[in-house]
């Protein structure tokens, strides 16, 4: 059953023309990785979805709520952390997730115990009452995190979400993206990190030059690259015509 | 010392403050090139310079020439008194009002630059960035200082002025050095009554900024300029004064000491500032724990309106009292009833049987209310700065963000009024009718204000985390300043007629007070609702 639809959608700032008519669509049940180079278009298609930039043509559909039609009803069941999230920084981590948890209407019983579980499982705990402004980039990242999660979402949508994170923190994530798609909560996620879209992707859309390139399962990719057996990140390289790295190199080193 | 790297620091930090206090894109870019501020200067210091001259010089400047001959001296001796407290004024203000995000984005943290280094850049920047200022100045007092044969003495104050915005510099970065280290230590103790205590300071020192460059206080200051100096010699600061007063008075013993004394003061501050940068170097944010209790979530209600709505206004009231760049505005209400106290008193203390008219009372009380509320409503969106995704990404409603923007405003808006028409009652023995017709008034023109200052929020909206942030474009501000103080004389405009013909208020004119009162309202919370439903659907990220 499908969870997200995105048809042809385009979206241009200024003279640049960021996305060009990218469209894919999302299972329940499924993982879908956006992989694509800096500038591909990848950020601005998850701000389309969510509805914080509103798209010049195409459609998005969200659970089959329309993003143009009901972009309030869509952002009460999607999940979103952006890329480099900034937060309030003259809040503390409790007060920040406080303020987000009221704003999606959990009772006080429910944010005290959603708040302090995630905030034990991502060791977040003892810290929560300082200022955001002090925190680490990683600990940010993970209060931006957590409020994705609060309102347990229908569907998530994470860019660049393991950016920062500590070891036990990536994996507590990835398992949990895990287990809400086999809860039918599917996600949407961005990576530079090909081994972890490898590793975790259902199925995974590269983005070149705001377009769709290529999507499947990393089975088909590699038999569409004509790369059997290879990695992903030589698959990528040899989609996204970026596989002269080796030329690179030597012209920094001599 | 490494003055090559000196050097590529000072043009560093100059483009840097340039352009990020300059919101003009044009003047940002031709301003932030150090290299354009030199010919600025020369053509400012020779142009004003030339002009006087030629003013003086002909035949109908002598008796202005006259009238300078006393004064000119004493002019001259006062500017690198008055630049060093500039530049001090200037830098401390440039600090305070930094936001938090930019504070930790110190490259010279991970640059191999000495403390020396970054104090002599840093200084050398500083003073280049004001030299305008210097030359402003000198320019000014060049005219006639050529005309009346001072060009020694001219000389005299124009090196002793550099002296004394070289000595000012250095002492913001004192200043600086020492209260990254006094507040670094402060706040990791003491919490969340450090960042209290901040906000009073940061409140208390605008306020004193503020009513120093009130006419009364300037006035009183020059007029004592001289004789204070002479009289505190043995204080460092007023060293180049003196020197420029040995000057004019062909003192030259007097002169070298003094000039002497200035630039082994100068010398010495920078020195102490080196010191004090390689001692007190704070390169990492500090953790500033605000509880230890363990987190009791509370049902977020304030009376009357939703949970969405509380919690919103809830975090403004953190952002209010918690930024440092936002001290400024919780100074406004001091300064503003300071100001109109001031120029109440002589009134008040007058033996006559005239009391102020209603008019002049009614304007005096609401401009500063209506100012006071337009500015916090005006700054309300953008002061959300880049953190404002959260709002666009969260399931928030165009009504709901009206509805907490506009209380936020308006619950601080109507105790200042309150306490504003108490001041009013206090220092002035009028009728007190007035009083009671004021207090009500007055709550309407804070409502009236609050919506339209969000509507100007929301159509011009300034995001950008800068030094000095406005939080709404120039032309915003300007718009809804001139709307706040439009419509609350608008309010009280028949109230006042009718004062004015019968000697009190006719419950007719009453009525039509209030009934513009509801028209302005309703109508700034259509526009501003219908602005910010354009805002959601234009996001700027």
């Amino acid at each position: 059953m499908e969870a997200l639809r995105v048809d042809n959608v385009v979206k241009s700032f200024g003279g640049l023309m960021a996305v060009k008519g990218v469209s894919f669509s999302v299972e329940r049940n499924q993982i879908l990785g956006l992989l694509g180079p800096n500038g591909s278009g990848k950020s601005t298609i998850m701000k389309t979805i969510v509805g914080i930039v509103k798209p010049d043509g195409g459609s998005i559909t969200v659970q089959g709520v329309n993003v143009a039609a009901d972009p309030i009803g869509v952002k009460r069941i999607v999940g979103f952390v952006p890329e480099s999230p900034r937060l309030y920084e003259f809040l503390s981590g409790i007060e920040y997730l406080d303020f987000v948890a009221s704003i999606h209407g959990l009772s006080p019983d429910t944010r005290r115990e959603r708040i302090t579980e995630f905030l034990k499982a991502l060791d977040l705990e003892g810290r929560e009452n300082e200022l955001i402004h002090g925190y680490s980039q990683g600990m940010k990242q993970k209060l931006a995190i957590i409020a994705g999660l609060l309102h347990r979402p229908q569907i998530l949508i994470l860019d660049e979400p393991l950016n920062a994170l500590d070891p036990r923190s990536a994996r507590i994530v990835k398992d949990l993206i895990h287990r809400l798609r086999d809860d039918g909560v599917p996600t949407v996620f961005s990576t530079h990190v090909l081994e972890i879209a490898d590793a975790i992707c259902d199925r995974i859309v590269i983005m070149y030059d705001g377009r769709v390139l290529a999507e499947g399962s990393v089975g088909e990719l590699r038999s569409k690259a004509g790369t059997a057996g290879s990695s992903l990140e030589e698959v990528f390289l040899k989609l996204t015509g970026t596989s002269d790295t080796r030329e690179i190199v030597e012209a920094l080193t001599r | 010392m490494n003055l090559r790297a000196v050097y590529s620091l000072a043009v560093v930090l100059t483009r840097s403050q340039v352009r990020g206090t300059q919101r003009n894109k044009f003047l940002a870019r031709v301003f932030g090139e150090p290299r354009i501020i030199l010919p600025v200067d020369i053509a400012l210091l020779f142009g004003l310079g030339g002009v006087g001259y030629a003013l003086l010089s002909t035949s109908g400047g002598g008796g202005l020439l006259d009238l300078l001959r006393p004064i000119e001296p004493e002019l001259l001796a006062g500017i690198p008194s008055a630049i060093m407290f500039m530049a001090i004024l200037f830098g401390v203000l440039y600090e305070i009002s930094q936001p938090i995000q930019s504070m930790n984005t110190d490259l010279v943290n991970w640059l191999p630059i000495t403390p020396m280094e970054y104090v002599a850049g840093s200084t050398i920047s500083e003073s280049y960035i004001y030299s305008f200022v210097l030359c402003l100045f000198l320019g000014v007092v060049l005219g006639p200082a050529l005309a009346l044969g001072m060009a020694s003495v001219w000389i005299a104050a124009a090196f002793m002025a550099v002296v004394a915005l070289f000595a000012g510099a250095a002492v913001v970065e004192i200043l600086d050095a020492t209260t990254n280290r006094i507040s670094s230590s402060f706040y990791k103790k003491s919490g969340r009554s450090g960042i209290v205590f901040r906000l009073v300071a940061t409140v208390i020192l605008l306020v004193f900024i503020q009513l120093l460059f009130s006419g009364y206080v300037v006035g009183y200051l020059l007029q004592g300029v001289m004789q204070a100096a002479i009289s505190v010699w043995f204080i460092p600061v007023v060293w180049p004064t003196l020197a420029v007063l040995g000057a004019a008075q062909a003192n030259l013993s007097s002169f070298v000491l003094f000039s002497s004394f200035s630039v082994a003061f100068a010398v010495a501050l920078f020195g102490l500032a080196a010191r004090f940068r390689a001692r007190f170097w704070v390169p990492v944010p500090v953790s500033i724990k605000l509880s230890t209790r363990a987190y009791q979530p509370r049902q977020n209600h304030v009376p009357l309106i939703g949970a969405v709505e509380s919690a919103m206004i809830q975090k403004d009231f953190r952002s209010l009292i918690r930024r440092r760049e936002m001290a400024r505005f919780l100074a406004i209400p001091f300064v503003l009833a300071i100001s109109v106290g001031i120029s109440l008193l002589p009134l008040g203390t007058q033996q006559t049987a005239e009391a102020p008219s209603f008019v002049f009372i009614a304007f005096l009380f609401l401009m500063p209310v209506a100012i006071f509320v337009g500015a916090l409503s005006m700054t309300s969106i953008g002061q959300e700065g880049y953190a404002v995704w959260n709002l666009y990404a969260a399931p928030i409603t165009p009504s709901q963000l009206l509805r907490a923007k506009l209380l936020f405003a308006a619950i601080l808006g109507v105790p200042f009024a309150i306490v504003l028409l108490s001041i009013f009652a206090l220092l002035l023995n009028t009728v007190g009718t007035y009083y009671a017709i004021l207090l009500p008034v007055s709550v309407l023109v804070v409502l009236e204000v609050s919506a339209l200052g969000v509507y100007f929020a929301a159509l011009f909206p300034d995001f950008r985390e800068m030094v000095r942030s406005r939080y709404v474009s120039v032309w915003g501000s300007l718009l809804g300043i001139g709307t706040a103080l439009g419509v609350s004389l608008l309010t009280v405009a028949p109230m006042a007629l009718s004062i004015s013909l019968y000697g009190s208020i006719t419950p007719q004119l009453a009525i039509i007070s209030f009934g513009i009162a509801l028209a302005v309202f309703i109508a700034a919370l259509k526009i501003a609702h219908r602005q910010i439903q354009r805002m959601f659907q234009n996001i700027q990220t």
